[in-house]
């Protein structure tokens, strides 16, 4: 049954993927068992991303149709039957940069890996970040920027963090020409090449 | 249609590392080529630190000159290194870029206007990227009330109507066209320019991606561009397209390109 699911998402059949969902609800399947289904999907459309199989307008159509799904699903849910949460994340691509491509499917991948991903879009100030965490208490913070002028803004968000206390936060980094050298100027916890490595070190420190 | 070469980038890696390790044969090398395939103007991007870009980007200058005397594209969005860099070219460059940022506007104007430089305007403000053509021709009409303002004429002007990928927008090539067409009929003065490949980012197959956008863009009024100017098929797409708008008087260009071989397929 969740099979036929499974294979609508990742098929893209977005009419087929919503007709088969309140079917499996209809006859009685477990809401979660139906979520379930669907992180499967996602999991398997994130792979065929990572590796060049799949391009983003199919991963941007993945999340509508999941939209979709979670929008019918989410009302039928008598407790808190959700998976839990691996951890909270707060991202976002720093100020002065609007880069946002590359951040949202840091996004993607982080929440169909399991983690609640708190997005504060582009040009994202320091104190922005600081507020987020303060708010969702998330223990990791990810920055993306693309130009070579996001380097000191990351620097200074790291710097915000540290002067308001949140020193148990550890903070990843992203996006254009970033490498070692530029984690350690910006005193970054960590920095990653791609979604797949944002998603790893997040795991890492989960 | 005038082309601004695209190569000289230090946000590519090989570029990155001639940069750092001062390869000045690999940058001349570059210069070269992309100057003989026709490219009215050369860009050259630092693509480093805001702490070494004035050095880079100088160094750069100085490299490109000694092989070229093509006129330069100054590529940043750091005013410090564009008012070093400029001390340094042999001719008036071309600024890229500015937006309708008010930061952007008041930090490199001035130099705009006391070098009388070309320069090429984004269609964007601090409010980002808008999404209708009507809203980012808004913009141009700020960005235009301002140069006027500056007594920089709007010969001088390239607006970028921006190229946002279809990946996240299957209508991001229209609302380019329809900004396209509306610069063309109110400011006729002005130039119109585009960074092709952004138009692709994230889709299989890229390069056809570019060449069709490219050639309905020329159609909507583009007359410039950054791209990359060694690329066969590109030059063969903006050939066919004048050709075909009736801008090759007795398809003479077209005629001795063909005769140049650059229509068909290098020797493996």
């Amino acid at each position: 049954m969740s099979k036929e699911l499974i294979d609508a998402i990742t098929e893209m059949r977005e009419d087929d993927a919503v007709d088969i969902t309140r079917k499996l609800l209809d006859a009685g399947t477990d809401p979660v068992q139906v979520l379930d289904a669907c992180r499967e999907a996602m999991g398997i459309i994130g792979k065929r991303f990572e590796t060049g199989e799949s391009f983003m307008p199919e991963l941007m159509l993945a999340g509508e149709i999941l939209g979709q799904i979670s929008a019918i699903v989410k009302p039928r849910i008598q407790q808190a039957g959700e998976s839990k949460k691996l951890g909270k994340v707060v991202l976002g691509t720093v100020q002065g940069d609007i880069h946002d491509i590359a951040k949202d499917i840091v996004g993607f991948m982080l929440d169909i890996n399991g983690f609640e991903v708190t997005d504060l879009g582009v040009d994202a100030s320091p104190d922005k970040f600081v507020e987020a965490v303060k708010q969702t208490g998330a223990k990791i913070v990810g920055l993306s920027g693309f130009l070579t002028l996001a380097f000191d803004p990351m620097k200074f968000t790291v710097q915000a963090l540290k002067d308001a206390g949140l020193t148990d936060v550890k903070v990843m980094i992203g996006g254009g020409q970033i490498d070692e050298q530029i984690r350690e100027y910006t005193g970054a916890d960590a920095y990653g090449k791609d979604a797949m490595a944002a998603v790893a070190i997040a795991k890492s420190w989960a | 249609m005038k082309i601004i070469g695209e190569k000289i980038n230090g946000t590519r890696k090989r570029v990155a590392q001639a940069i750092a390790e001062r390869d000045a044969e690999f940058i001349k090398d570059l210069a070269k080529k992309q100057t003989d395939a026709g490219s009215t103007w050369l860009d050259v991007n630092a693509g480093t630190h805001p702490d070494k870009e004035p050095d880079d980007l100088t160094w750069l200058i100085e490299t490109i000159q000694s092989a070229v005397e093509t006129p330069l594209s100054l590529d940043s969005a750091n005013p410090k290194a564009l008012q070093v860099g400029i001390k340094s070219v042999n001719k008036t460059p071309m600024i890229n870029s500015i937006s309708g940022e008010p930061e952007r506007l008041t930090n490199i104007l001035p130099i705009v206007a006391e070098h009388g430089c070309p320069v090429v305007a984004l269609a964007m403000d601090e409010k980002k990227i808008p999404e209708t053509s009507e809203k980012r021709f808004e913009v141009i009409t700020k960005i235009i009330t301002e140069t006027r303002a500056h007594g920089i004429p709007d010969s001088n002007l390239y607006f970028d109507p921006l190229a946002m990928t279809i990946s996240t927008n299957t209508k991001s090539g229209m609302i380019a066209f329809e900004t396209m067409r509306r610069v063309r009929q109110e400011y006729p003065e002005a130039h119109l320019t585009i960074g092709l490949s952004n138009i692709s980012f994230g889709l299989p197959a890229r390069s056809f991606v570019n060449r069709y956008f490219l050639s309905l863009a020329i159609e909507a009024g583009l007359d410039s561009a950054i791209l990359d100017p060694l690329d066969r098929e590109i030059q063969a797409a903006i050939l066919a397209t004048e050709l075909i708008l009736g801008r090759d008087a007795h398809c003479l260009n077209y005629i001795r390109a063909s005769r140049k071989g650059i229509f068909e397929k290098p020797v493996e």
